[in-house]
């Protein structure tokens, strides 16, 4: 007979089969599924669709563009988010429902909406062309929309972490003598870095597999504003499968490998705390 | 002096929350502050911190005026409720931060270190992290960690408010041997009166942002000046009394009390008799002089050492005892009585008995309780529940009288019965209000409020007296007043020859002002006072003192 304790919901078995049906059907196996469509593919053929120079600036572009756009969120999201969790403002409620509507407008829309701002005799861009920047059609303007879309991640993650760190923590530095600066530093950022690290991470993920906004505004040119996820359905369309999956899986590689290492350094970073306990 | 406040004053939305307060704490004093929530206590001890700005008003640590200096320039050590660790940090890091920040070497960090952890003992936690310790054990680190750059002066924000009983008890005696040891000058804000008095050389008792009165404990509890702090400290019963003669009359007792003064005309006190004080015995023969009325157990309580009894006095108006709680519909007496006399005489519920005191003390208190007088007693009753008098009453713990008087007003005719006005009597505005005021001066009431039937609770209160003789009895009256309101006080001095013209004005300017103003001169105080008094929309209390 074993003891069983009591929980609101069914107990292990049930859930952990749950979790493996979930993932199964949902996540791995149409992961699966394109692997499988690579695979039949020679291996030759495969690497020379993948490292052709197309190929290599798309991802260039694509994980470049993305990585800045979730540095900048990591930054300006983590601005956002302390300004609507430290101050009391008139329209808080109102700032704090429009950092989700990137989330619910298609992003196709976003995208239009950005070309019409910044195109060359767009709102913005009008007065941005005699300066020489031009954003539309450039690889400036894949950033922005990765930025837009993936915006909301950052804010998010970041916001129950940043209500953890309370006034009176910024007060007893003060009061032992540290300036702002110091604080900040040795207070603050210590404390909301796994959060920052986390919505870096789900800003990342959001852009890398970004579409539907970028293509308004890139322009698509081959090799300078492509990103891979375009070629990706540009082979589609000619019919070529399998082209696609290899870009697939190669796209499916490399995010893997960056949010593996975000989450192992995550997870070093708390062992180094905790190793600090022993 | 290590720590002096001059009139430190701040505002929270136009509301004083700090309200004019001035003190000393010496060096290497324990000093308390007590209060409820919400008395400004914590806000006080922010400023004293440099988290809060003044509005008004100075603070000097040292001798060193810090009042524009900031929160880390000015050397204090603050430790807070929910002890604010850095929980990403050890405990040795937390205590080494103030070190860190200022740059010492590392070899002398460790060794402070080691120094504070004896102190608070908690040798061999450095390496904890503050989420692996107990609550009373993270306290200890804050503690720690507020000294360890040698502040001149500790501050302690309800630093025990999170942690049950025994650990409480604990840290307390911790807390009070670290102070010794290092002879730091300290301030804890505290809302509980037991750990107050367990800690505290002395004490500073605030409620509504105004630091009513600060003393020694034992002073304070045995001979407090205000009714906050008699009831606030402690168990109080509250009687009015009569100051005569012989003495204190409480009832049917005279107490010769060596706070009692001859007074050439006996006049109503407020008399303060600690639940310790009361005896009870089967007869008043037994009690002799000291015996008050008679009374019925209503309740008794076991309380270990002690037995608590609440009594109901049979006839209310031969002792009137005034509510301590401010639900309290009846008010009881309370009394506590020690084993020896718990055998000595045993009680049971209902049983009747008569009630003695062995000890009063009389408030200092310019204000026993209110009358409200009118012609009829229709017209005092309406009077008596206008809302500002209903306030004034609730917040001082005292009872309004009805008193019709069908002559009121009347130029010559006196009152009917006899019997002295006592306490502020109270009157509506009306046309002839100055008219009845001087009548009720001129028939031995001391202070008459004059009251617009809207007035409530003022945010200021202007004070004025028409000549120095009558300036002491105008400032006793107004603290009075002012304890139990958290209204600005402001003196008007004015050159005009027309002086109620010109306080008139003056209380037009603003709403929710209210006049204080002293006489002693009372030959055409209704001509000259008409204006200030007839139909007026603010209310005024009139003080006055016959020149001596």
């Amino acid at each position: 007979m074993s003891f069983r304790k009591p929980n609101v919901l069914p107990g292990f078995g049930l859930t952990f089969g749950f979790t493996i049906f979930f993932l199964s059907a949902i996540v791995l196996l149409p992961l699966a599924a394109l692997v499988l469509a690579a695979a039949s593919m020679h291996w030759s053929e495969f690497v020379a669709m993948v490292s052709s120079p197309r190929a290599l600036g798309s991802y260039r572009l694509s994980f470049g563009a993305s990585a800045l756009a979730a540095s900048i969120n990591a930054v300006f999201g983590f601005v956002i988010a302390w300004t609507l969790v430290r101050y009391e403002f008139p329209g808080r409620r109102l700032i704090d429902a429009l950092i989700d509507m990137p989330f619910a407008l298609p992003t196709a829309v976003s995208g239009i909406a950005l070309t019409t701002v910044f195109a060359q005799h767009g709102w913005i861009g009008r007065y941005l062309e005699p300066l020489g920047i031009k954003v539309a059609y450039t690889w400036l303007g894949v950033t922005l929309a990765l930025t837009l879309i993936s915006m909301p991640f950052a804010v998010r993650a970041m916001q129950p972490a940043l209500l953890e760190v309370q006034h009176d923590l910024e007060e007893a530095a003060e009061t032992l003598g540290a300036g702002r600066f110091y604080a900040f530093r040795r207070i603050i950022l210590p404390t909301v870095l796994p959060a920052l690290l986390t919505g870096f991470t789900l800003a990342f993920a959001r852009a890398v597999g970004e579409y539907g906004s970028v293509i308004f505004i890139a322009g698509n040119l081959p090799m300078k504003t492509e990103i891979t996820p375009l070629l990706i359905v540009i082979h589609l369309e000619q019919f070529d499968y399998r082209g696609a999956a290899a870009l697939g899986v190669v796209m499916l590689l490399m995010s893997f490998v960056v949010l593996l290492a975000i989450n192992l350094l995550q997870a070093w970073n708390r062992r180094r705390h905790a190793r600090a306990a022993h | 002096m290590s720590i002096t406040l001059d009139q430190v004053t701040k505002h929270y939305g136009g509301v004083p929350v700090v309200n004019d307060v001035s003190l000393d704490i010496g060096d290497g004093e324990f000093f308390v502050l007590l209060g409820p929530s919400g008395s400004g206590k914590s806000t006080l001890l922010r400023a004293i911190a440099g988290l809060t700005g003044v509005d008004y008003g100075r603070i000097s640590l040292h001798g060193r005026d810090v009042t524009e200096v900031a929160a880390r320039k000015r050397g204090v050590g603050l430790v807070f409720q929910n002890y604010a660790l850095f929980r990403h940090m050890t405990v040795a890091d937390n205590i080494e931060f103030a070190l860190r920040v200022r740059h010492m070497r590392a070899s002398h960090r460790r060794e402070r270190r080691r120094e504070l952890l004896r102190l608070v003992a908690l040798e061999g936690m450095d390496d904890r992290l503050p989420a692996q310790l107990s609550g009373g054990q993270q306290q200890r680190v804050a503690v720690a960690r507020a000294l360890a750059h040698k502040p001149e002066v500790l501050l302690l924000d309800e630093p025990f408010g999170a942690l049950d009983a025994k650990i409480r008890e604990e840290l307390r005696r911790t807390i009070r041997e670290v102070q010794r040891e290092l002879g730091i000058t300290t301030v804890l804000v505290t809302h509980d009166q037991e750990e107050a008095f367990a800690m505290a050389d002395r004490l500073g008792i605030m409620n509504l942002g105004r630091l009513l009165e600060a003393g020694v404990p034992h002073e304070l509890y045995s001979r407090p000046a205000t009714r906050f702090v008699a009831t606030f400290l402690g168990a109080a019963n509250l009687f009015l009394a009569r100051n005569g003669a012989e003495g204190i009359h409480v009832g049917a007792a005279t107490i010769a009390s060596h706070e009692h003064s001859p007074q050439p005309r006996e006049h109503e006190v407020v008399a303060v008799v600690r639940p310790e004080e009361v005896v009870v015995a089967a007869t008043p023969a037994e009690l002799g002089s000291r015996f008050v009325a008679q009374g019925v157990v209503d309740e008794m309580v076991f309380a270990g050492a002690l037995e608590r009894l609440r009594l109901r006095l049979e006839d209310g108006s031969a002792a009137p005892l005034l509510a301590t709680a401010d639900a309290a519909a009846t008010p009881y007496l309370e009394v506590t009585r020690t084993q020896p006399e718990q055998r000595a005489f045993e009680l049971h519920p209902g049983q009747s008995v008569a009630i003695g005191v062995r000890r009063v003390h009389v408030l200092p208190t310019p204000l026993s309780s209110f009358t409200a007088c009118a012609a009829s007693s229709a017209a005092a009753e309406t009077l008596a529940r206008q809302p500002l008098l209903a306030e004034l009453a609730a917040r001082m713990k005292t009872r309004i009288g009805i008193r019709p008087e069908p002559q009121l007003g009347a130029s010559a005719a006196g009152p009917e019965e006899s019997a002295p006005f006592v306490g502020a009597t109270v009157i509506s505005c009306e046309p002839q209000a100055a008219q009845r005021a001087e009548w009720l001066l001129r028939h031995g009431a001391n202070e008459v409020l004059v009251l617009p039937a809207q007035a409530t609770v003022p945010q200021r209160v202007l004070i004025h007296w028409m000549d120095e003789a009558v300036r002491p009895a105008t400032l006793a009256v107004s603290e009075s007043v002012l304890r139990h309101v958290p209204a600005e006080a402001e003196y008007v001095g004015t050159l005009s020859r027309e002086v109620a013209q010109e306080l008139a004005r003056r209380l037009s300017e603003a709403p929710g002002q209210m006049l204080i103003v002293g006489v002693s001169d009372l030959a055409r105080f209704a001509e000259r006072f008409s204006p200030l008094l007839d139909g007026g929309r603010w209310p005024v209390l009139v003080v006055h003192r016959a020149p001596s």
